[in-house]
């Protein structure tokens, strides 16, 4: 019982989160200052589950292979434009680093 | 390429990886004394990855639930700023198409959709499409985790885990533009990296997201 509520309650408040700013309608346009905010807001969303995901991995502080692996990921993105090829060298060098240091 | 096509092609990386992490979440789920219905209504329920498995480790440890659902509120209070950020994409979507949007939106789709819009796309087929198989790989990897996990080896050892990271920071490289993106970014990833190693973990990206956009203000005030 408490894991059902639990699993609901959960559920909705993750729900609301998402919805609210996209169920709200207004005729209004926002003021400049906002949209200056909400147009740098995605980059700054994102690069910050980037600099989390660095930081601490899985559940413990990077030793370093993360970091590495970001800053590969960072150089193959900038050189080729393309998600996938950074992704797969980004995988592989955390992967040997990892090892490396086992 | 069409939309739906481009959103496989581009999401691919990230469907696998959600198989691979929902099979370590329906196999953590399991050990922390879920049943396989449990565990699955959590990812269909809930759908949001992270929080999920924070939410089965405070079950475990037998925290109170108005806890639990705190905890969990604040680790995807983000959600909020990126339903912000997507919302003039879709603002003039019908509203029950805007609700299933929301229930689609996780890190992953916020970051490979805005960077769909931000190429000058106004479809929201790449949206559904991406969103739309992320749950199926998501779920289909916790059924398989919830029911036949104790034979899977690690996936940190093949660095999988690492690959949304990399998706991550490949999109704010490909993304930056002006001077003022790379200081949003810079600042932004600072500040959730320096968050996480304090240990304020379930509020690190909603801060630092909502802090960084700043920022650019700063960079266009020094311009003037």
């Amino acid at each position: 019982m408490t894991v059902w509520v639990t699993i609901l309650a959960s559920g909705i408040v993750t729900y609301v989160t998402r919805v609210l700013p996209l169920a709200i309608t207004t005729s209004r346009t926002a003021p400049p200052q906002l949209r200056r905010y909400l147009d740098a807001l995605p980059i700054a969303i994102i690069a910050a589950l980037a600099g989390a995901g660095i930081a601490v991995p899985d559940a413990q502080p990077t030793g370093g292979a993360e970091v590495g692996a970001a800053v590969v990921a960072l150089a193959v993105a900038a050189w080729r434009r393309n998600l996938l090829f950074a992704v797969i060298a980004a995988v592989a060098v955390v992967a040997v680093l990892r090892a490396a240091s086992l | 390429m069409t939309p739906g096509r481009a959103a496989i092609v581009e999401g691919w990386p990230v469907f696998v990886t959600a198989v691979v992490v929902g099979i370590a979440f329906g196999l953590t789920a399991r050990q922390s004394g879920l049943s396989i219905v449990e565990t699955s209504a959590t990812s269909v329920i809930v759908f949001a990855g992270a929080s999920q498995f924070v939410m089965v480790d405070l079950l475990r440890t037998g925290a109170p639930p108005p806890l639990i659902v705190l905890t969990v509120l604040l680790l995807n209070a983000r959600h909020f700023l990126m339903a912000a950020a997507i919302r003039p994409f879709v603002a003039t979507a019908p509203l029950v198409r805007r609700l299933g949007l929301a229930y689609l939106l996780t890190d992953e789709t916020f970051a490979l959709a805005i960077g769909w819009f931000r190429r000058g796309h106004h479809d929201l087929t790449y949206y559904t499409v991406f969103g739309g198989v992320l749950w199926c790989c998501w779920n289909t990897g916790t059924l398989l985790g919830a029911t036949f996990g104790a034979g899977i080896e690690d996936p940190q050892r093949y660095g999988i885990d690492f690959a949304i990271t990399a998706v991550f920071v490949a999109i704010v490289a490909i993304g930056v533009r002006h001077r003022s993106d790379v200081a949003v970014a810079l600042a932004a990833a600072v500040v959730a990296a320096a968050l996480r190693l304090l240990g304020a973990s379930a509020v690190a990206v909603v801060i630092a997201g909502a802090l960084a956009p700043l920022a650019a203000f700063a960079i266009r005030e020094q311009r003037k």
